[in-house]
């Protein structure tokens, strides 16, 4: 077995581990994750409170947890959104042409010069500040998916010119195929594999975006926790120094990442 | 020369054309969000009804979205960027006051980030060893798992300037852009060819892989100064140094239109123009 297949599995595992403990949070801790205990704030770990608690007396374990729900569980979603955006209009483009390939990637260009956090930082400042904690996750995410497509529809638009060109796709043509039945048994098939890449691609993007957004409070609200909100506390150098176990929401997420990265196919794979 | 000078019309008018759409689409949309205009002044139980109403009317920013486009338009044809309802100051006052810092930032990092990326990369490309590639892919690995506002974070703890942020944020994405074009450029028949010819490593690096990768190398200016732009915002509000992104930062906390419009238009013209640059060298020399 190859060393970058175990490293795979290893991965794998460790997200399997990651998935599993955000569908079922709520049997794996007994707390809410807004309760209060407020006669132990600041508190070390401890059997009551595994990672002790924050500033407010909220259980951090519980709060990781249930973080790594509204992380692990959105940031698929909203990479779904961005993946069909990018399918749809990148096929649009390459199998049409001309002026709508014209417009489309001329859209696409502009949204890729725009840095994205710029972007996201203006679009959220269209929603007020202090809309629910549930609402500010579905805006946040559907945002970032509304938004991380551009790059992912250049790759699809490629694709799908590289494809039209293909021998087996003029055969296609050639034997009468309709324009729904080229599309359902030769672009989507074909396509699969580069959408699948894109859409693993996308997910520790829009972890690490969704972080940096609510560091910066344009995220996920309170007392909603999502990684982004929980790396606040590393905002106080002094707290941090005091309670060394706040770094654990930014472990989490940093493992998490790089196992989301190690297991991304390779372009031999995608091909 | 004519038809030179006819296609770097066409190019700028293209550029201010993307530009435009940018800072106006941003505009139609902070303009219709909720709450958009409304004063926390509004609250005050002591102000009568006509404060009230000279309040609302001050934030009105003319009848509609049109009327709005109109003078907004018309002002910066002046040079008049507006005024900024957060921090009653003229946008261009502002720009002018931020910019340098956030150029000066973006400049310096994109710089030291380009030259460590490639010095890197081609250390991995000319010395290929397991050990030279597994650390710098876990080191630069480490780096992009970190969120723009972790390295704010780092940069303030370790009193580091900010364009060193911008350099760590752009870094590791450019060492892997870098290496994959290398990598793939090494990998080319006429490279194989060279090295059955007994050509030195030194030489075909130098005068065979390097050249091919100029353009995708070019290609990555602009999208690399786009990703430091990004990293610009959380850097500069978390380090709290007066640049353009904690000035988008704060116009987004407080829903400055005017401001926001724009900053966005700045930033759309800027990341434009340095992108149409390296397509403008492939289309000249294809």
């Amino acid at each position: 077995m190859s060393g970058r297949r175990l490293l795979r599995i290893f991965c794998y595992s460790i997200l399997s581990v990651a998935f599993g403990a955000a569908l079922f949070a709520g049997t794996i801790t007994k707390y809410s994750y807004a309760a209060q205990f407020r006669d132990v704030p600041n508190s070390p770990p401890s059997a009551m409170h595994l990672l002790g608690t924050d500033g407010l007396g909220r259980d951090l374990f519980t709060r990781v947890i249930y973080g790594t729900r509204v992380s692990l569980l959105l940031a698929p979603a909203a990479a779904f959104l961005a993946t069909a955006i990018a399918g749809i209009l990148g096929g649009l483009a390459g199998l049409r042409g001309w002026l709508t390939e014209k417009v489309i990637l001329a859209f696409a260009d502009l949204s890729l010069a725009l840095p994205l956090l710029f972007v996201l930082v203006a679009l959220r400042a269209l929603l007020p500040l202090d809309v629910s904690p549930i609402f500010s996750v579905i805006a946040t995410f559907f945002i970032l998916g509304l938004l991380g497509w551009p790059a992912s529809l250049r790759v699809v638009w490629a694709a799908v010119r590289r494809l039209r060109q293909s021998d087996h796709f003029l055969f296609a043509t050639a034997l009468g195929y309709g324009k729904t039945r080229l599309l359902l048994c030769q672009v989507i098939p074909n396509l699969r594999p580069i959408l699948l890449a894109q859409f693993w691609i996308s997910i520790p993007l829009f972890v690490l975006t969704e972080a940096t957004l609510s560091m910066l409070g344009l995220g996920v609200m309170e007392p909603l926790p999502s990684w982004g909100n929980l790396l606040r506390g590393c905002e106080n150098f002094s707290a941090m120094a005091a309670n060394p176990w706040r770094v654990v929401p930014l472990f989490v997420l940093i493992v998490t990442v790089i196992c989301l990265q190690y297991i991304l196919p390779t372009s031999g794979e995608t091909a | 020369m004519t038809a030179w000078i006819l296609k770097l019309a066409q190019r700028l008018l293209l550029l201010a054309a993307l530009a435009g759409v940018g800072g106006l689409i941003c505009a139609t949309m902070v303009r219709f969000a909720p709450g958009f205009g409304v004063d926390e002044r509004e609250l005050d139980p002591r102000l009568s009804q006509a404060s009230l109403e000279a309040i609302r009317k001050e934030h009105q920013l003319g009848t509609g979205l049109l009327s709005y486009y109109g003078s907004y338009l018309f002002g910066l044809c002046r040079g008049d960027f507006g005024t900024s309802t957060f921090l009653e100051r003229p946008v261009g006052e502002l720009l002018k006051e931020r910019a340098p810092f956030t150029i000066r930032a973006v400049l310096l990092g994109l710089l030291t980030a380009w030259l460590a990326a490639s010095v890197l990369a081609l250390l991995t490309v000319r010395f290929p060893s397991w050990l030279l590639d597994s650390s710098a892919t876990a080191f630069t690995g480490l780096l992009i798992a970190l969120p723009a506002a972790v390295v704010a974070l780092l940069c303030v703890f370790l009193r580091l300037p900010v364009f060193a942020g911008v350099a760590l944020v752009t870094l590791p994405k450019l060492f892997r852009y870098q290496q994959n074009i290398l990598a793939h450029a090494s990998a080319q028949p006429f490279v194989l060819a060279a090295q059955a010819r007994g050509v030195s490593r030194n030489r075909i690096l130098f005068r065979h892989v390097i050249p091919v990768c100029w353009h995708p190398l070019a290609a990555l200016l602009g999208v690399s100064a786009s990703m430091a732009f990004g990293a610009a915002i959380p850097l500069e509000a978390l380090s709290d140094s007066p640049g353009i992104g904690q000035l988008a930062w704060q116009a987004a906390l407080n829903r400055d239109l005017p401001l926001l419009t724009s900053i966005t238009l700045l930033v759309a013209g800027f990341t434009v123009g340095i992108n149409s640059f390296p397509k403008a060298a492939h289309q000249e020399q294809s």
